[in-house]
């Protein structure tokens, strides 16, 4: 077991290596990709404070509590940035030009190395900012209570998980549909739900956003860790359905693999 | 002249034709996405509503912002271009541009023409799903603006491409450039006034936005289709427009001349 | 009659940059970056009349690629005079275009996701053709290269043969009176380039258009063009006939023997082959016309399992004959 978490972190520390002289290959890529990145942020952050010009309270939160809200969402999507956006994208690619076949003929998983081939280093930069613009919104809040970083740190891993597996859901059907670069908007529509405040939502979405499609999971979950006293519940139930949803991926892939044909001619 | 126009309009129809070989794509395309972005923004301005305890909002009704949102998501959808640019930037990329570029015909019409007929075709399905929520549920649209609106829209499409047109030509230069779709998206997407009404903005701003011909994609139709902007203002669009084309086809024009010359023609 | 291609002391530079391995070196090239040039065509002047077939012919990299690009007006030449049909073919003025065809065997030209009959039509409007006409046409074609049956199927779902096919009716369909043929049997199997190949020479009798043809098959070249060049290292090395070019280098082709056992002695068949003990395996490299003769000389000194022979690569002919030139 030990040996075989060596040989993946090993594999995984030579993708970031080589991933990062091929993105300084292609510099103005690179230093855009850091600006779009804060042009997105930006627009988030634009959007929230243009609205609370109008009104004290979105859902149940305020101004600050808001920017403590973006904060966590920026630095959970610049680790999707980093890790999983890349990856995703090539994903149809790879179907489309059989490339797949390599990884399949390959002895690792290869779930693993459809999900982790490619690290975007450039966007490491974006989470060093996201980071900062977090530790400020939190400064700024009244009578903060630090400890409670502790429990926010336990739920991240299952809100990275729920963008990666869902994202993962979707790069799937690739393996059965052709041509199916829309599903991946849909995705992207999926992962809008979990970009707002799970409060604006209707109780019975809510729920969904907590179980089926767990998007909540993504930033408003973690905020709560920080802007509110711990939820045993809460907690415990994120430290079930990350696990789970990594369990139910592998099922999937592997049944969507059933589908692959590898690219002929 | 009846040749030009012959071969655009065949070219529309390809743009038709390849886009419904892929129904699903363009069913999402056309009717799942717009309507999932509407459905999560009308969540937002409810709470919004409900956290104000007010009637209006910087003086519009709670209808009036819900008709806007719903509206303004299927407008944006149609008024941008992803695809063609992507599919520009990759006949660059890739070389095989040149089977485009040695036929009698140019590269600049034969995207314009297969975006714009690919658009209207959207058009024709999506905005059934606005017309019909509004509808259902009384919200203040006029109706009879409708034509109008659809024809600043087509117009402003002219305008999107050969910004897209622009883009993709850097492509002659530098290697992925991609992500100057994203970047130049992602700031339509706040300057049209897709993210929110741009009357809600500080004053400066809001009249800076205005004054330029990208409120034309979004804010001037939607607004105008709502009740929401008055007449003159919604016909500056045409004005804002027509500067804004002459402008980036001026631009595109050397940066294109320019590629060309410093293009090896990529590959075998 | 003026020539349909002139070319006069055409060079052509490409800028690139300097790329070394490592992870330090690219986050320096971030900064800094080392140009380098490469000169892909020098000084290569050439006169073809109309109605020829010409024979383009290289190693890769030697710069086949680039003239034809020049000739067609994908780019443009660094300096010199090219004139194409009367036109500076880097214009791009429509009327030239109406005029050439380009061809590419590794790129499709017609539209991936509609049928060959619907890219057709597009190329009516796109060149302006008479709508009856043009359909007859490509009855006649298809017919011709027996292919009738897959004008109505999605080009993708096509195989590598049968779309070359409907690329090539596409590159006729406007009567071109240039056109260029890059490797257009690359990757056919033999039926298909045959096929494509009768086509074409039936259709070069008929229609009597100027060819720039660039093959990797011998056979492509041989039976097809009126006059050979080769361009080595970007200079026009070679033009001529062909008949004078396989008589300068002797043709040879490949003889591949399986003995049944091993050979025991040593054996001489000529002066310079002689067959070592043991050898189980036999590659040799043979003229035509001394084949049967050396077959029948090794069979009097040992049973054979399997004999057969190939051509040998075009390229390696080509190499050879340069070797032997410098």
């Amino acid at each position: 077991m030990a040996l075989v978490l060596k040989k993946y972190l090993r594999l995984f520390s030579i993708l970031v290596k080589t991933s990062f002289i091929a993105d300084l290959e292609f510099r103005v890529n690179f230093s855009l990709r850091i600006f779009t990145d804060i042009l997105w942020y930006f627009m988030q952050i634009l959007s929230f404070e243009i609205l609370f010009n109008y009104t004290p309270l979105i859902g149940d939160w305020d101004r600050y509590q808001m920017r403590v809200f973006l904060g966590v969402l920026f630095i959970v999507d610049s680790l999707y940035m980093v890790f999983i956006q890349e990856n995703a994208d090539r994903f149809a690619d790879k179907v489309r030009k059989g490339e797949l076949d390599f990884i399949l003929a390959k002895p690792v998983s290869s779930q693993f190395m459809v999900s982790f081939q490619k690290i975007a280093t450039a966007s490491f930069t974006n989470l060093l900012i996201a980071i900062a613009f977090f530790l400020y919104t939190v400064a700024q809040l009244e009578g903060f209570q630090w400890y409670r970083l502790f429990w926010f740190f336990l739920v991240i891993p299952t809100s990275l998980i729920v963008i990666y597996t869902s994202r993962f859901f979707f790069s799937c059907l690739n393996l059965i549909f052709v041509k199916s670069e829309s599903v991946q908007f849909l995705w992207y529509n999926c992962y809008k739900l979990g970009l707002r405040p799970d409060s604006i939502y209707f109780p019975t979405v809510k729920l969904i956003l907590l179980t089926v499609l767990p998007m909540s999971f993504v930033a408003s979950v973690p905020t709560r860790m920080i802007l509110e006293p711990p939820n045993t519940y809460l907690i415990c139930w994120s430290l079930v359905i990350g696990p789970l949803s990594l369990y139910l991926s592998n099922i999937f892939w592997r049944y969507c693999l059933r589908f692959y044909t590898s690219a002929s001619s | 002249m009846k040749h030009w126009l012959k071969r655009n309009l065949a070219f529309a129809r390809l743009g038709i034709q390849t886009n419904l070989e892929y129904r699903f794509n363009f069913f999402i395309d056309a009717i799942v996405q717009p309507a999932m972005t509407a459905g999560i923004e009308i969540f937002l301005w409810f709470a919004l509503f409900a956290a104000t305890n007010t009637e209006t909002l910087n003086g519009y009704s709670k209808e009036s912002y819900l008709a806007y949102v719903i509206w303004a998501a299927f407008v944006g959808r149609i008024a941008i271009s992803w695809m063609y640019e992507h599919m520009m930037m990759d006949e660059i990329e890739t070389g095989s541009i040149n089977a485009i570029i040695l036929r009698p015909m140019t590269f600049f019409e034969y995207y314009l023409s297969q975006l714009l007929g690919y658009k209207l075709v959207i058009f024709l399905f999506s905005s059934l799903v606005p017309l019909s929520i509004v509808l259902y549920f009384g919200l203040p649209t006029a109706l009879n603006r409708l034509p109008l609106v659809a024809l600043l829209i087509f117009y402003y499409l002219i305008f999107i491409h050969a910004m897209s047109f622009m883009t993709a030509c850097l492509a002659f230069f530098l290697n992925r450039v991609r992500s100057f779709t994203l970047v130049k998206n992602f700031t339509i997407y706040i300057v049209s006034g897709e993210l929110f009404p741009l009357d809600l903005l500080p004053t400066f701003w809001k009249k800076l936005f205005l004054n330029m011909p990208f409120a034309a994609g979004v804010y001037l139709p939607v607004g105008y289709l709502t009740n929401r902007i008055s007449t003159e203002l919604f016909l500056t669009g045409f004005i804002n427009i027509s500067i804004g084309l002459v402008v980036v086809l001026f631009l595109s024009y050397i940066i294109w001349r320019k590629g060309l010359r410093s293009y090896s023609g990529t590959g075998a | 009659m003026s020539p349909a291609i002139e070319v006069k002391d055409l060079n052509r530079v490409y800028y690139s940059y300097k790329k070394s391995v490592g992870l330090w070196s690219s986050v320096k090239g971030l900064w800094n970056r080392q140009h380098v040039e490469k000169v892909a065509l020098s000084d290569i002047s050439l006169s073809i009349p109309s109605g020829e077939v010409i024979g383009l012919v290289g190693a890769n990299g030697a710069g086949k690629t680039t003239l034809i690009k020049i000739l067609s007006g994908l780019i443009a030449a660094s300096s010199g005079e090219v004139n194409v049909l009367g036109y500076n073919p880097f214009h791009r003025r429509n009327e030239f275009l109406r005029k050439i065809s380009v061809l590419l065997g590794q790129k499709n030209q017609l539209w991936w996701d509609i049928a060959p009959v619907d890219s057709y039509q597009l190329l009516m409007s796109i060149y302006d053709l008479d709508v009856n006409k043009s359909q007859k046409k490509i009855k006649e074609l298809a017919d011709i290269l027996n292919c009738t049956h897959v004008l109505e199927t999605q080009l993708r779902r096509l195989s590598l043969g049968e779309r070359m096919k409907m690329e090539l009716i596409g590159a006729l369909l406007h009567d071109p009176q240039i056109l260029f043929l890059d490797e257009p049997t690359i990757g056919l199997d033999i039926v298909a380039q045959t096929s494509i190949r009768n086509f074409l020479s039936a259709y070069v009798k008929d229609k009597k258009p100027t060819i720039i043809l660039t093959s990797h098959y011998m056979d492509d070249i041989s039976k097809l063009a009126d006059r050979l060049l080769i361009i080595s290292k970007g200079r026009l090395f070679y033009d001529g006939s062909i008949d004078k070019f396989t008589q300068k280098s002797v043709q040879k082709k490949r003889l591949k023997l399986i003995f049944e056992n091993p050979t025991k002695n040593a054996i001489r068949i000529s002066d310079d082959v002689l067959i070592m003990p043991g050898t189980k395996n036999l590659d040799l490299e043979v003229e035509p016309t001394k084949m049967a003769e050396i077959i029948t000389q090794i069979a009097q000194f040992q049973s054979v399992q399997n004999i057969s022979t190939e051509e040998i690569d075009f390229e390696e002919t080509i190499r050879e004959f340069l070797k032997t030139q410098q």
